[in-house]
């Protein structure tokens, strides 16, 4: 369904991190970070708190500037500001851990406010698929209310929608199930895991290791601002080669 | 994770990119010549008007300016904290009654604090000043004016001290009448006081407003800074500068009130995290 | 003097003092209104000068006592050769000091914003001013309608004001001071005003409170 490219002689990563530093003031978050994303891969980020993943997820929409290297999409750098920088995040999802839909409008005017406003889209055609993804989602029945009476599972299925209405190249998630309760979790993944089955390129920074084994083309696990593991998933979870992927894994057994 | 609270005032601007820092250097350097300017113009006029001359600005170098001033302050301050207490004797008094049980205290006492807080201090204190004497009763100018800025505030602070009474969570009462307190006692003794704490800083804001109220304290002929005031001005004939420092020190003197305020609210909001 | 001789004469005068002070009201918090939104921007700027502009603004026209800024106009502006109309004189006073509160209150409005919501607009691709138009200012001004409803009242009662400068037509204040000062108006006097005053300001709270329950911002 999605843009797929399995040709092999034009195998340019969609989104290309390349010796990639960023501080927090003293703080180094990103320690010469290089990443390749190919179009129709699912690569899920996955490390302990503080390992500048979400920092990671977040310079690839420029949410997060960096301080040397280069962010690459589609093969062209990042635009710095303005009218192009805007035209390139409408091209990427991103999904955020506490959902941000705009509380003062209702589900079905978060999801059109987008490509009304970003893509020009007419009123009628942007609400028609508007509704469509709230139903492919699973909450077309709350079109008409405001985020604050919907649960956390419907809200965060919601802004995926919104975010889908943009037609994007690529999706960002930012620990998208960290906020929910445990029995909310499952219907965000289920969404999650259709997407990928339709062939959309995402980034995925989550604790879901269930989630990761099952979906992911590549597991990316990172620690203290580095990138120390790159793998397939059976692998990564039946081999890890590094001390501290090893002890990551360890520790979060039997949660 | 960060303890400092982001808010959308700190998000909506992000990272500039070159051209975006060039265009806020721009502004920036524009807006700091409008200013400038602004500045400029000002003390021109007050150049060319003679303002400047050090006959008007001289005697606040003299130690006798500045202690008559302190008397006058010592008249508003005086005038406030009498204000302040009667405002917070009637708005306590007016909260219990809008809280009772029974329903003709209840409107009356709703009634009174929107009346006091829908009308202007400034014809509450006409009222003493002219027409209380019209009916023989004969008061000191002190009086005339820290009774009616009080009535002004009673309400603000019987609504404030209401508010301060809600935010105490239900179970401090039920705990305390479990323990077989009666029902004043717990209120006076556990609820109230808590119920103040939560609302220092509002009633540190209201005294804010009574100070400000009392500089009206020239319509009943009280002494108070503005009086002394007056008679600087006709003693060295410097109006302009003696009214702009008195306006300076009332705004120093609100200033410091508000940022007590404050504090007291950042630190309470500390303890809050610290507790839970 | 009894409440029917009271209005036999004064009662024109009162109808005009209500609209004076009406009228006073309306303009002074327009002028605030619109104050306070400069002053808000400015506040939240990337530029420098205009913020520390904007906060000395705000606390000097927080503190500074309505009669001390209105004898500032009246006294001491002619000896700068400004003269301002006595009428001029209270609409300045009575439009600065609550343009101060009035962006307080909007700046509080904008904080309650939570602060993802802008980063999900800018991630979907929308620019600043659709930012800023979509999502910030629609929020904040409706989560500001109570404070708002509040400092129109307020600026009300700062009216009063012009009861302290010989300004004609006369306000519900002055002509309070006025009857009392050339008959004995007794409390009937005071209580027409008084009343007239607080009708305005139940009735200002009575709307306030219905258009936030329409616009109220569930969260």
């Amino acid at each position: 369904m999605y843009d797929t490219d399995t040709k092999n002689e034009s195998r340019q990563p969609i989104i290309s991190l390349q010796h990639v530093n960023k501080y927090f003031g003293q703080l180094h978050v990103l320690k010469d970070i290089s990443l390749d994303v190919y179009r129709g891969e699912v690569i899920v980020v996955i490390g302990p708190s503080g390992s500048g993943k979400s920092t990671l997820c977040r310079t690839i929409n420029r949410l997060e500037t960096i301080d040397s290297g280069e962010i690459l999409f589609e093969g062209k750098p990042l635009p710095r500001e303005g009218k192009e920088l805007a035209a390139l995040r409408a091209q990427i999802g991103m999904v955020f851990q506490s959902f941000n839909l705009f509380a003062h409008r209702t589900i079905l005017d978060n999801v059109t406010m987008g490509p009304m406003n970003v893509l020009h889209t007419p009123k009628k055609e942007a609400s028609e698929e508007a509704m469509r993804l709230l139903e492919r989602v699973g909450v077309g029945t709350q079109a008409s209310k405001v985020p604050a009476q919907l649960s956390g599972g419907q809200q965060q299925r919601a802004a995926i929608a919104r975010s889908l209405a943009m037609h994007p190249k690529v999706m960002l998630f930012d620990e998208p199930t960290s906020a929910l309760d445990p029995e909310m979790i499952g219907e965000v993944l289920d969404v999650m895991t259709s997407l990928a089955a339709d062939g959309m390129t995402m980034v995925v920074v989550t604790h879901e290791m269930n989630f990761a084994r099952r979906v992911a083309s590549r597991v990316v696990f990172m620690d203290s601002g580095s990138i120390l593991e790159e793998n397939t998933p059976d692998e990564f979870f039946t081999n890890p080669k590094t001390e501290r992927a090893r002890f990551f894994l360890n520790s979060i057994q039997g949660h | 994770m960060s303890t400092v609270r982001i808010t959308a005032r700190d998000m909506l601007y992000e990272e500039p990119g070159p051209k975006a820092k060039l265009r806020i250097r721009v502004v920036t350097g524009i807006s700091l010549a409008a200013i400038a300017a602004l500045a400029v113009v000002v003390i021109r006029q007050f150049y060319i008007t003679g303002q400047l001359d050090p006959k008007y600005w001289s005697f606040f170098a003299r130690a006798t300016t500045w202690t008559f001033l302190g008397k006058g302050l010592l008249g508003t301050l005086e005038a406030a904290i009498m204000a302040g207490i009667l405002a917070f004797t009637a708005g306590f008094l007016l909260m219990l009654g809008r809280i009772s049980r029974f329903r003709i205290l209840r409107g009356i006492c709703t009634a009174l604090i929107e009346f006091t807080r829908g009308v202007p201090t400034l014809l509450f204190i006409y009222f003493f000043f002219l027409v209380v004497p019209q009916f023989g009763i004969q008061m000191s100018a002190f009086w005339k004016i820290s009774i009616p800025v009080a009535i002004s505030a009673c309400g603000v602070v019987a609504e404030v001290l209401r508010s301060g009474v809600n935010a105490v969570p239900k179970g401090q009462t039920e705990a305390a009448l479990s323990l077989g307190m009666r029902d004043g006692s717990v209120f006076l003794k556990v609820v109230f006081p808590q119920a103040i704490r939560y609302v220092i800083p509002a009633l540190i804001a209201e005294l804010v407003i009574v100070v400000k109220d009392t500089t009206f304290a020239y319509v009943v002929n009280f002494p108070d800074l503005m009086q002394n005031a007056k008679v600087l001005i006709s003693n060295y004939d410097a109006l302009l500068s003696v009214y702009l420092v008195v306006a300076v020190i009332y705004i120093l003197i609100n200033y410091l009130l508000n940022r007590l305020s404050d504090t007291v609210a950042a630190r309470q909001r500390r303890k809050k995290l610290n507790v839970t | 003097m009894s409440i029917s001789q009271l209005l036999e004469q004064y009662g024109e005068e009162y109808l005009l003092a209500l609209l004076t002070t009406w009228k006073l009201t309306a303009i002074c918090f327009s002028a605030a209104f619109l104050i306070g939104i400069l002053i808000t921007v400015f506040r939240v700027s990337p530029i420098r000068p205009l913020r520390i502009f904007a906060e000395l603004y705000i606390q000097i026209f927080r503190n500074i006592p309505g009669a001390s800024l209105l004898i500032l106009l009246v006294y001491a502006l002619p000896y700068l050769n400004v003269l301002l109309s006595y009428f001029l004189c209270v609409a300045i006073a009575a439009s600065l000091i609550p343009a101060a509160f009035c962006s307080e209150y909007l700046m509080a409005g904008i904080n309650t914003i939570a602060p993802g919501q802008i980063e999900a607009a800018r991630a979907l691709g929308m620019t600043f001013p659709q930012i800023i138009r979509g999502v910030v200012i629609p929020q904040a001004l409706r989560s500001s309608v109570l404070p708002l409803t509040n400092l129109l009242t307020a600026t009300m009662l700062t009216t009063a004001l012009a009861s302290q400068v010989p300004m004609k037509p006369r306000d519900l204040t002055g002509l309070v001071s006025h009857i009392n000062t050339h008959a004995v108006g007794g409390v009937m006097a005071f209580l027409i005003s008084a009343s007239l005053y607080c009708a305005t300001a139940v009735v200002i709270g009575q709307i306030g409170n219905l258009i936030d329950r329409k616009v109220r911002i569930l969260r």
